[in-house]
């Protein structure tokens, strides 16, 4: 028969690495392994940050923010937040994913994030409230909304409240729909969030 | 259904919004995507759903859902899919791999090699003694390498029955009247046990796919079969696993998700790969990036 069963052992080869991997190697795969090992690791949130900033390898990039994610935290989501303004569409997307793994984490900073003077971070920002409980992000993006002079953002923001958001949000849409009644697309947008929102008996 | 839930699936009325709404979250979360023919089939498992929960509403529904409470995501993931296990399931994926895997994996190595394969989960065993099962049947090469498959579960119970080899007539429904009288003998009524040389031939271990530590004891596998189980997890651990099994693969090796799964919304690790009979995931050759 050509199966093999492997003997004892043979499940697990040689793992040992040369050198301790670290984060500021030269070499990709000490770097990939120094990012993993540091999941959980709440004391080194910072090196991983500082990682974070000059990592140019999209897979030790994953890792950096998986191991962020697994540690948690805010210290965790403000480590990443700076990433939403990168140039490089590619991390500005990693960052959102991860950013979006931690919803609780992230409810603090939101406030700093929906008042950014860039619009593209506020649009962003509204992204992260959608795994968020449907209490915060409700009256998160409410609260965008009500003061929010970009129809973009509102846009996004609407996109979120549409699958999250409670009948608390009904109100603030409403208000939304009027304040931005030359804008057709919006008070269309607003419409179809307030009928998914009540379920039809808005 | 008892009459309890009867009444409470009866109680609540589900708008096409609301469907909607929810298609939306189930599609984002798991992947799970249904079209409008689909409609009846959506109803009723969540009309089910909200009456085991005795919610009072969809709203109520939702709310618990998208909170996880009582692991309500894995209860509705459930009663979406097939989680019945057989042998010869997505037998599309095992043709895949003596059509298409097998022979990329081969072409990098001398006859005589080893060829390692690994079913992580594997549940009761099905799937690592249906790999064997149809490489004996299916791979005109298969007496010219050495292939060793490991079956990994983190349920050391379903490890035991693993490692008994004995199976219902359900779960050899899919094989033939001919591979079944080759490879089991009957025990008793409806019960066939694997010949025992297939039985021995495979090694079953404890594992857990989202534990960095448990998975660094598996390197260098040519091909993973890791079905219907990331859709479980949560963002992070599911992050976590698709780390974990691109450390267990050889550059160039590849892994087999269930059918709903899709690596691609997970992690950018690996290389997707479109052949005729499946879609499967890639560690790339030489990745330095």
């Amino acid at each position: 028969m050509p199966l093999i069963r492997g003997g004892k052992g043979s499940t697990a080869s040689d793992v040992s690495t040369p050198a301790p991997p670290a984060l500021d190697s030269s070499d990709v795969e000490s770097r990939w392994a120094a990012a993993r090992a540091l999941a959980g690791q709440v004391e080194a949130v910072p090196e991983l940050a500082a990682a974070l900033r000059r990592e140019t390898v999209p897979r030790v990039r994953e890792a950096i923010l998986t191991s962020l994610i697994r540690t948690g935290g805010t210290a965790s989501a403000e480590a990443i937040v700076p990433c939403l303004r990168s140039e490089d569409a590619g991390l500005r997307a990693a960052a959102i994913e991860a950013l979006q793994a931690l919803p609780s984490a992230i409810v603090p900073v939101m406030a700093q994030l929906f008042s950014d003077p860039e619009s593209d971070v506020r649009l962003l920002a509204t992204e992260l409230a959608r795994n968020m409980k449907a209490s915060d992000a409700t009256r998160l993006l409410c609260g965008l909304i009500e003061h929010e002079q970009h129809p973009n953002v509102c846009a996004a923001a609407i996109d979120v409240l549409a699958e999250v958001g409670t009948r608390e949000s009904l109100p603030a849409l409403k208000k939304c729909a009027a304040r931005f009644a030359a804008t057709p697309f919006l008070p269309f947008a607003i419409s179809m969030a307030i009928a998914r929102i009540s379920g039809g008996e808005g | 259904m008892d009459d309890r839930e009867g009444e409470a699936s009866r109680a609540v009325r589900i708008s096409p919004d609301e469907v909607e709404r929810f298609c939306d979250f189930l599609y984002r979360r798991t992947g799970l995507s249904f079209s409008e023919s689909k409609r009846y089939f959506i109803d009723r498992r969540l009309e089910e759903r909200i009456a085991a929960t005795g919610s009072s509403s969809f709203q109520a529904y939702f709310s618990l859902l998208r909170a996880d409470a009582d692991h309500e995501i894995e209860n509705l993931i459930n009663c979406f899919t097939v989680n019945e296990t057989y042998f010869y399931r997505e037998d599309h994926q095992l043709r895949c791999m003596t059509s298409n895997l097998l022979d990329s994996i081969v072409g990098q190595k001398p006859p005589g090699s080893t060829i390692r394969i690994w079913s992580i989960p594997c549940s009761t065993g099905e799937e690592p003694y249906s790999v064997a099962l149809w490489l004996m049947e299916n791979w005109p090469q298969v007496d010219n390498f050495n292939i060793e498959i490991v079956g990994s579960d983190i349920d050391t119970r379903a490890l035991k029955a693993a490692t008994e080899g004995i199976y219902g007539d359900r779960a050899l429904m899919r094989l033939s009247r001919e591979i079944v009288e080759r490879y089991f003998k009957p025990v008793a009524e409806g019960r066939h046990e694997l010949d025992e040389g297939l039985r021995d031939s495979i090694e079953f271990t404890r594992a857990n796919v989202i534990d960095a530590k448990d998975m660094a004891r598996y390197r260098d596998f040519d091909l993973i079969f890791c079905r219907n189980v990331l859709i479980y997890f949560d963002d992070a651990s599911r992050r976590q696993a698709a780390e974990n099994l691109y450390d267990c693969l050889r550059p160039g090796g590849y892994i087999c998700l269930g059918h709903s799964e899709s690596m691609s919304r997970i992690s950018p690790l690996f290389s997707v790969c479109r052949f005729p009979d499946a879609i499967v995931y890639q560690r790339p050759k030489a990745d330095h990036g």
